[in-house]
């Protein structure tokens, strides 16, 4: 029973894992681009921008970014759950949040822990339950973890953790384009 | 004095602490300078309560309110606030307020007979207390059937640092379930019959409806053995009859929140009924629980949830569109319902859903009713009903049993939850078949407590006569039972059996009751418990506040009819009882 449900979350999970270069769905707001960046090259970061992750917020909640700009986000959890940073569009946001609501009832996020050998775990087709998308990154409390992004075009994006509620309770920033 | 695990006064320190840095030197000179003196903010407010017209749409009656109106007024409060409230009685009878789950030193908790002898007629009391804590909570008159009648409002304290969430507005949606009789005269009717307001007992027509597709022999039993217990299928709500209000207004008054697209919308359920207990859905909006009974909890993201009475929820919907959203509150019993409206502008409404089917009592819900000591009450995740006293249950033909399986067939292959009897007709569903909140969902954000072990345990029994209209705690009512005694600094765990067919929302004064989800440090803090029939529910207790506290359902009928206790804390911080200053109490807890 248990090997037929793992098996029938792996498209889902594979989809949380593929980077969503491209923002689907539509968006009617002012920036009208669809692309929410590509990962970076650490030659090409001109600032450092530090993101604590609180229990359930981000620190700070807004930040200011140009079009072709790389950054590297130095991201915190001091909060006392497991937390994500991960940057999108809410639609993706919203996509994520379903597949990361499986990955807490499967037992792979557990508040405050994550289950990295059930996560590493060979699904018998080569692919794991592993989080490891370009744009986001997954912590238990204490850890610090970087990013390096490079925007490439003005688009609505936010920076967000899908960890089931933490989204809809506010545990969510805006990326603001100048 | 300031012991590291317990003491709300340590966690303020703390955050103090860590404002500190963010702080200029002049005001951290005054702190180094003494504590005390860090510029306490300090509030006073008047409320007087008088005799008021209650129009609930379907009909006007007069009854009590605060400042002229029921519900009373919406009280903020700010964390670390000196709160100074003056309460005038402009009633010809006594009254009192309790500040419902607020921490507070025990003369101030408005108990008339525990916390003070009560406020006279003309007179004007005035309460003084800290705001120690963050969240939703409401208050009511603790004297006679004055709540039921209209004496209550809400409570909203902003906490001392951010709110952990983010959201454009807030509203707070306080529910009641008003009567067209006074609670006086509900008491002497339930009293002379219980089942006076019980408009969903099978009829006739039921029976032979019923005899023609089971047997009349099966039917027959079905019923002697109810009849047997005292108590029928329908007993989930016994006062039926009312009109489901949300901030005073009825369902075609239509409360209404605006909202602008795209908005994040706070919602603060306080549950103010007498009696009833609402499922809440808002049809095309998932709501995310963020705290329970003013404690923030983890998150969690639901279609329909059940508030218990006196229980508050505070969920976070976001409203993409301009569209008008229902929110809709079914009586769990479905006797009747609340409605009101989030809407962009005021006027515009939705679709209100048709109320669902009354649900039965099953066979599950009489079993702590008909066994007192052979279930196995020790161990929720163990409780097996098929366990139940073979004795009382032989002889009955159990295709007459079969009548609740019937019933609620289809919810026989949904998962089961631990705060409902295995099998019980009340076990909730969501209306769209989603995720409806169980208690097992409610898990501590930021846990207050250190987790330890209980220094003991105490059983209450919910016990009651359903045809007499009694309601005890173990067997005894209120005015016939010794106080329950507890010594500062231990952590007791309370055992709930309930042995009654009806759901009883337990409301502990003045300390935090942990609720035995079985997630240790994460078990939230509440201040109601709401224990279904037929279970056994835990709650445990870090007694921290010295003086004397009432104890009890918070079924308005059920806490006046006895299911109710004073607990006596000795002991304390200094090793001192206050006891000196209670010579003259008296009135009507």
């Amino acid at each position: 029973m248990k090997s037929i449900l793992r098996n029938a979350m792996l498209p889902a999970i594979a989809l949380a894992l593929s980077p969503g270069v491209h923002a689907a769905g539509e968006h009617g707001g002012h920036h009208g681009g669809d692309s929410i960046g590509e990962p970076g090259k650490a030659e090409d970061v001109s600032r450092t921008i530090d993101v604590t992750m609180l229990d359930n917020y981000y620190e700070p909640e807004s930040i200011s970014v140009k079009p072709g700009e790389t950054i590297r986000f130095r991201v915190k959890n001091d909060g006392a759950m497991v937390h994500e940073f991960n940057i999108g569009t809410a639609d993706m946001h919203e996509a994520h949040q379903e597949e990361m609501e499986m990955m807490v009832e499967h037992g792979v996020i557990k508040g405050d822990k994550i289950d990295e050998d059930m996560m590493k775990m060979d699904m018998g087709d080569g692919k794991t339950m592993e989080h490891d998308d370009p744009n986001s990154v997954l912590m238990e409390p204490g850890e610090t973890r970087e990013i390096i992004w490079t925007f490439t075009e003005a688009t609505d994006l936010e920076f967000a953790c899908n960890v089931p509620g933490h989204y809809q309770s506010g545990m969510y920033g805006d990326i603001d384009f100048e | 004095m300031c012991r590291a695990t317990t003491s709300p006064a340590c966690t303020a320190i703390l955050i103090l602490n860590k404002r500190v840095y963010s702080m200029n030197k002049r005001i951290l000179a005054a702190i180094l300078g003494g504590f005390v003196s860090v510029a306490v903010h300090a509030g006073e407010y008047d409320i007087s309560v008088d005799r008021v017209q209650i129009d609930t749409g379907d009909f006007v009656k007069e009854g009590i309110g605060y400042n002229g109106a029921s519900p009373g007024p919406t009280l903020r409060f700010k964390e670390g606030e000196e709160v100074t409230i003056n309460v005038t009685n402009n009633l010809d009878e006594m009254t009192s307020i309790h500040w419902h789950g607020l921490i507070l030193p025990f003369e101030q908790d408005g108990v008339p007979g525990i916390s003070f002898p009560g406020i006279k007629p003309g007179e004007t009391f005035t309460y003084r207390f800290p705001i120690t804590q963050a969240g939703t909570y409401w208050f009511h008159s603790h004297s006679g059937f004055q709540e039921p009648n209209g004496a209550y409002g809400a409570i909203v304290i902003e906490p001392e640092g951010r709110e952990p969430f983010r959201y454009d507005r807030e509203y707070v949606v306080q529910l009641t379930d008003k009567h067209p009789h006074s609670g006086d005269r509900i008491m002497r009717n339930l009293k002379m019959s219980a089942d006076y307001y019980n408009r969903q007992q099978q009829t006739v027509g039921d029976f032979i409806d019923e005899a023609g597709e089971k047997g009349f022999m099966a039917t027959l039993k079905d019923r002697m053995m109810w009849g047997d217990m005292r108590m029928m299928k329908a007993d989930i709500e016994d006062v039926q009859g009312f009109t489901g209000l949300i901030n005073g207004k009825g369902p075609e008054q239509n409360w209404t929140g605006t909202f602008e697209e795209g908005d994040r919308i706070r919602l603060r359920f306080i549950n103010s009924s007498a009696m009833t207990y609402f499922d809440i859905r808002i049809p095309g909006l998932e709501m995310t629980v963020v705290q329970a009974d003013g404690n923030n909890v983890q998150p969690v993201n639901v279609d329909e949830f059940r508030i218990g009475v006196a229980e508050t929820y505070d969920v976070i919907v976001h409203i993409k569109d301009k569209e008008a959203y229902t929110i809709f509150a079914e009586s769990m019993g479905r006797s009747g319902f609340a409605r009101g409206t989030l809407a962009p502008e005021e006027g515009m409404t939705a679709d209100v859903p048709e109320v669902r089917d009354a649900p039965l009592l099953t066979m599950a819900d009489m079993a702590g009713h008909m066994d007192h000591g052979d279930m196995n009450h020790d161990d929720m995740d163990d409780m097996d009903h098929s366990d139940m006293n073979e004795d009382e249950m032989k002889g009955m033909d159990h295709s007459a049993m079969g009548h609740g399986d019937m019933d609620h067939g289809e919810k026989s292959g949904l998962p089961e939850d631990p705060f409902y009897a295995k099998g019980s007709g009340l076990i909730p569903t969501a209306s769209n078949g989603g995720k409806f909140l169980s208690y097992q969902d409610l898990k501590a954000q930021k846990p207050l407590y250190e987790d330890r072990e209980p220094t003991r345990e105490i059983e209450l029994r919910l016990t009651g006569n359903m045809e007499r209209y009694e309601w005890s705690i173990n067997g005894v009512k209120y005015e016939d039972a010794d106080p329950i005694v507890l010594q500062y600094g231990e952590r007791v765990r309370f055992k709930f059996v309930n042995e009654t067919m009806m759901t009883h929302p337990m409301h502990l004064h003045g300390m935090w009751s942990i609720l035995d989800v079985g997630e240790g440090k994460w078990n939230p803090l509440k201040h109601v418990i709401s224990v279904a029939p037929a279970t056994t529910v835990y709650m445990e207790t870090e007694v921290d506040a010295p003086g004397e506290w009432a104890f009890h359902c918070h079924l308005s009928y059920h806490a006046a009819a006895g299911m109710f206790r004073k607990i006596v804390v000795e002991g304390g911080p200094d090793d001192e009882v206050a006891t000196d200053e209670k010579a003259d109490k008296g009135g009507d807890a």
